[in-house]
């Protein structure tokens, strides 16, 4: 209803879905990615059993709705919908991924699935992680904790942040902030959100300044937001790094999920 | 039309043989048992023969051939002389006789047979022998018996020519022929190659039922050697056991005699004495009568009258007289009556058929945790195989006086209250005995304090410890109180001043030694301060084992398996490392820098706080938005992890994932001047189940 296409998305159910409720991880994927890349790339399948996690895998934008343009570049338009809800045409009637993952999402998932709609959690990787962060930073208490991938901490200030946000929500600089995971930390009131975030120290977005989590850092410093941020090496932005610290990751949101 | 059957070799099987097979049933039930018979054998000799002259060859295909060959002229030869038989049966006037008791159309059918009969019975048969000849090469190897079981089934279905069908009601092959006109009309009946696969499952079926019976008998023809062996045994010991009860016995009855004729000898002896005596005294009193009457007879011849009166013999004649002769006999010529005592030998005679008494037991030193307050546990080992059907135990309580002659009991242990150590599970109590008395044990005395008033009550002891030190096994989130009492052959001491322990949490205590002079313990014995990094005077006393480089300190953690946590308080700006280290790590190195150390350093950098988790020098890259002032560490041996927490908001921060080789013990340094409050006895808290 909210991207009046078909959307398509993965799910994981763990054995103990088949006689209780369980809590459900989303997972935000990032620029390109549909909802198969995690599921089959991440390996997060073991950790999610042993602890009992519904992990829904929602694709990355409105797909096949003949807007002009929107196949034009990888990091715009199919493939890049920047977890926003789009204001300017010819984008506001389908792009709209906030409202889809923060609502529409989850009601279809605890309706048609063995959920406690009480327990969620939000994870993801790159734009995923940057949708992550807004989701549970501008929903404080919606989700039990978030973590992320290589996040696009600051998107105002990076290549990236300003042609999406530019394309989706116009010029007016000062509506971006509505959906910038450092600009939401200033005004996130004090509540313990744990946040983990892992970032690979030779990731070619880090270098080339697109994911900017220093500037989160400092942020939730000054803010007095719990934060791990973890700098791997030999890391890059792959899916080798997901799945190699994924359980990590799981585990993290397990323990407040179960908690 | 059957003209196959052994039968035909006897003069009466000539006579309405068709009839007998068709319409008696009498005759048809005795049929398997003839086949058996005669002829049968002669067939069964032949077949040995070939089975025989088969293994001669090789398993060529010319030698098959000349098997092939050899078997089917045997057939032919047997075949020959039925054919013959038969053709004297159906040339004598008995057929028409047969055919005319026949029905019509069974004689149409007969009729048509006779001709080609021998001819096709030739092939039949010899196809019939092939089949037996392929047999004999699977077969090979078998048994000769169960051979001519073999034979048997083998001869009913050789001899029924053109046989197809297999009449299951009556146990024999017909034609399919005679299922639908014969007898078998009604019989169920089922195809000859299934019946003869049947019938060879059966014969296999037996055939593991004899193998079973071997080994059955095998089985327990070893059980009968084993019970010859042990009743060859059993019987050996029952002759030792014989003989040397006999001998007891003979023994016995011997010594009995010898000291029955050694009393009878001496009451003889005593007897005679007495008599001898007796009859001595007679001769002496005899003696003093004849001197008596020859001094009266002078006396009586004396003339002079005034000395005869003179004479007082007469009053001592009259006394001798007054005396009595003692005429008695002192003892009786018969002997004493004794009854002989067999009533040993009859114990003797008795026990030889009873099991000989056992050997002493040998009662087990006592075992420590052998004993409460109430109880004591007592083993004992039996050597020899003796048996035996109870055993008693005695006791009797050893009081402390009786023993003080010999040794003092020791006077009561000290419990180093300040070395305890704890975790949920166990308890490592020291204590220290300044008697001058020699202590050969100690006994620790423990009770789950669940209220007030059951405090004094014993729940347990442990008992028979050597050395000032014990590892105690205790349930979580209780707390006890421990005594301890010294023990000699004196008897035990009074109980030590009790210690409380609670089981909640870990609690170790710091090892001083290990302090670097520079690092002051407070007080109360958790907090470690430093207040300057560099000492003027180089006159701080050092000891062996303390840090020399880093101004660091080791706590003594219980060296028990299972999960350790505890807190470590801290100011915003001060620098340190906690973490574990072995007891062994080198005191000369910087904590974590080493692979015998792993900790979290807090270090402050112009521009933020650092955190690093070291071991071996190296550190992950972390960043941690929130200082944590109160760090809470997890050492989990179970699950090879150690943990790092900020406590105060649950958050994970690091863990190290590893093997523990040994214990570790907690580590505290500081590397600016400031205080770290170490937190111990804390219920490790349930978010640190999960990083």
């Amino acid at each position: 209803a909210e991207l009046k296409c078909k959307m398509k998305f993965g799910i994981y159910l763990p054995p103990k879905a088949e006689t209780g409720k369980c809590p459900v991880l989303y997972w935000l994927s990032g620029l390109t990615c549909t909802e198969q890349n995690f599921i089959t790339k991440a390996g997060f399948h073991q950790a999610a059993a042993e602890h009992g996690l519904i992990v829904v895998a929602p694709d990355t934008s409105p797909r096949g709705c003949n807007i002009e343009g929107e196949d034009e570049s990888w990091d715009f338009g199919t493939g890049a919908g920047f977890y926003v809800d789009a204001t300017e045409d010819p984008w506001k009637t389908n792009y709209r991924m906030y409202s889809y993952i923060k609502d529409e999402l989850p009601k279809l998932i605890n309706a048609n699935f063995p959920t406690d709609p009480e327990r969620m959690s939000i994870f993801g990787h790159s734009m995923g992680g940057h949708g992550a962060l807004i989701l549970a930073l501008k929903n404080p208490g919606k989700y039990k904790s978030v973590s992320a991938f290589a996040p696009i901490c600051n998107p105002m200030q990076c290549q990236w942040g300003k042609k999406a946000l530019g394309g989706y929500l116009g010029s007016d600089v000062s509506k971006w902030e509505a959906y910038d995971a450092t600009q939401l930390v200033k005004s996130y009131p004090d509540s313990h959100l744990d946040i983990l975030i892992d970032q690979g120290k030779d990731d070619q977005f880090l270098s080339a300044g697109q994911l900017l989590p220093d500037n989160f850092i400092a942020a939730c410093t000054e803010q007095k937001i719990p934060v791990v941020f973890r700098l791997q090496q030999g890391y890059d932005h792959s899916y080798f790094f997901i799945a190699t610290f994924i359980n990590d990751h799981i585990k993290h949101h397990a323990k407040y999920l179960n908690a | 039309v059957d003209r196959t059957t052994p039968h035909e070799t006897e003069a009466e099987g000539l006579i309405f043989y068709h009839m007998d097979l068709y319409g008696s049933k009498d005759r048809f039930d005795i049929f398997p048992e003839e086949l058996s018979g005669q002829g049968d054998r002669s067939r069964g000799d032949t077949r040995r023969e070939s089975a025989l002259s088969s293994e001669k060859f090789q398993r060529s295909q010319e030698a098959g051939y000349d098997l092939e060959r050899e078997v089917a002229e045997l057939a032919k030869m047997y075949g020959l002389d039925e054919d013959r038989e038969k053709e004297l049966e159906l040339l004598g006037g008995h057929l028409e006789m047969v055919e005319s008791r026949w029905p019509p159309a069974h004689r149409e059918k007969q009729q048509g047979l006779p001709g080609e009969a021998s001819q096709d019975e030739d092939q039949s048969k010899a196809i019939a022998e092939d089949e037996t000849e392929s047999h004999i090469w699977s077969r090979e190897g078998l048994s000769s018996s169960v051979m001519s079981d073999e034979w048997n089934s083998q001869a009913v279905s050789e001899e029924e020519e053109a046989a197809n069908v297999f009449c299951s009601t009556c146990k024999m092959p017909i034609r399919a022929f005679d299922k639908l006109f014969g007898e078998h009309k009604d019989h169920e009946v089922a195809q000859l190659p299934s019946a003869v696969e049947s019938e060879k499952e059966e014969i296999h079926k037996n055939m593991c039922k004899l193998e079973e019976q071997i080994a059955q008998m095998e089985n327990f023809a070893s059980h009968l050697e084993e019970i010859f062996i042990t009743v060859e045994e059993n019987f050996g010991r029952q002759e030792q056991n014989f003989e040397v009860h006999y001998n007891d016995a003979v023994q016995v009855l011997a010594q009995k005699y010898e000291e029955q004729l050694e009393a009878l000898g001496e009451e003889k002896r005593q007897k005679l004495e007495a008599l001898y005596g007796q009859l001595v005294h007679c001769g002496e009193h005899l003696d003093t009568c004849k001197e008596l009457t020859d001094a009266t007879q002078e006396l009586y011849l004396e003339n002079d009258k005034a000395s005869f009166m003179k004479v007082k013999s007469f009053n001592w004649l009259e006394e001798f007289l007054k005396k009595e002769v003692d005429l008695k006999l002192s003892t009786l010529p018969d002997f004493e009556e004794r009854v002989i005592d067999f009533s040993e030998v009859e114990q003797l005679m008795n026990s030889i058929n009873t099991i000989p008494a056992p050997c002493a037991p040998v009662i087990n030193p006592q075992a420590p945790n052998a004993a409460t307050g109430t109880s004591l546990r007592v083993c004992w080992g039996l050597f020899s195989d003796d048996t035996v059907e109870c055993y008693q135990l005695c006791y009797k309580p050893v009081s402390n006086e009786t023993r003080n002659g010999e040794q003092a009991a020791p006077s009561p242990p000290t419990i180093k209250s300040k070395k305890i150590r704890s975790c949920e599970n166990a308890a490592l109590v020291c204590w220290e005995s300044r008697d001058i008395n020699p202590v050969d044990s100690y006994m620790v005395e423990l009770s789950k304090l669940t209220d007030e008033e059951n405090g004094n009550i014993i729940t347990e002891s442990i008992v028979g410890i050597p050395n000032c030190e014990v590892l105690i096994h205790l349930q979580p989130m209780q707390t006890y109180r421990i005594c301890v009492r010294a023990l000699n052959l004196g008897g035990s001491s009074e109980r030590s001043e009790p210690v409380l322990i609670h089981t909640t949490g870990t609690y170790f205590c710091l090892n001083e030694d290990t302090a670097h002079p520079l690092l002051a313990i407070l007080d109360d014995g958790f907090t470690i301060a430093c207040d300057e990094l560099e000492n003027p005077e180089c006159d701080l006393p050092v000891y062996d084992n303390s840090f020399t480089r880093c101004i660091g300190i080791l706590g003594s953690l219980i060296p028990f398996p299972g999960k350790h946590y505890w807190e470590v308080e801290a100011e915003e700006d001060t620098e340190y490392r906690i973490g574990v280290a072995f007891e062994n790590t080198p005191r000369h190195g910087y904590l974590g820098a080493n692979n015998s150390s792993w900790c979290m350093r807090h270090i402050i950098t112009p521009s933020r706080h650092k955190y690093e988790f070291l071991h071996s020098g190296m550190t992950p890259d972390i960043r941690i938005t929130i200082p944590p002032r109160r760090i809470g560490i997890l050492l989990d041996y179970e699950n090879c992890r150690l943990s790092f927490f900020n406590a105060e908001i649950a958050q994970h921060l690091y863990t190290f994932t590893l093997h523990f080789q040994h214990y570790v013990h907690p580590c505290f340094a500081l590397e600016t001047p400031g205080i770290l409050q170490i937190h111990t006895g804390i219920a490790i808290p349930p978010w640190t189940a999960l990083p």
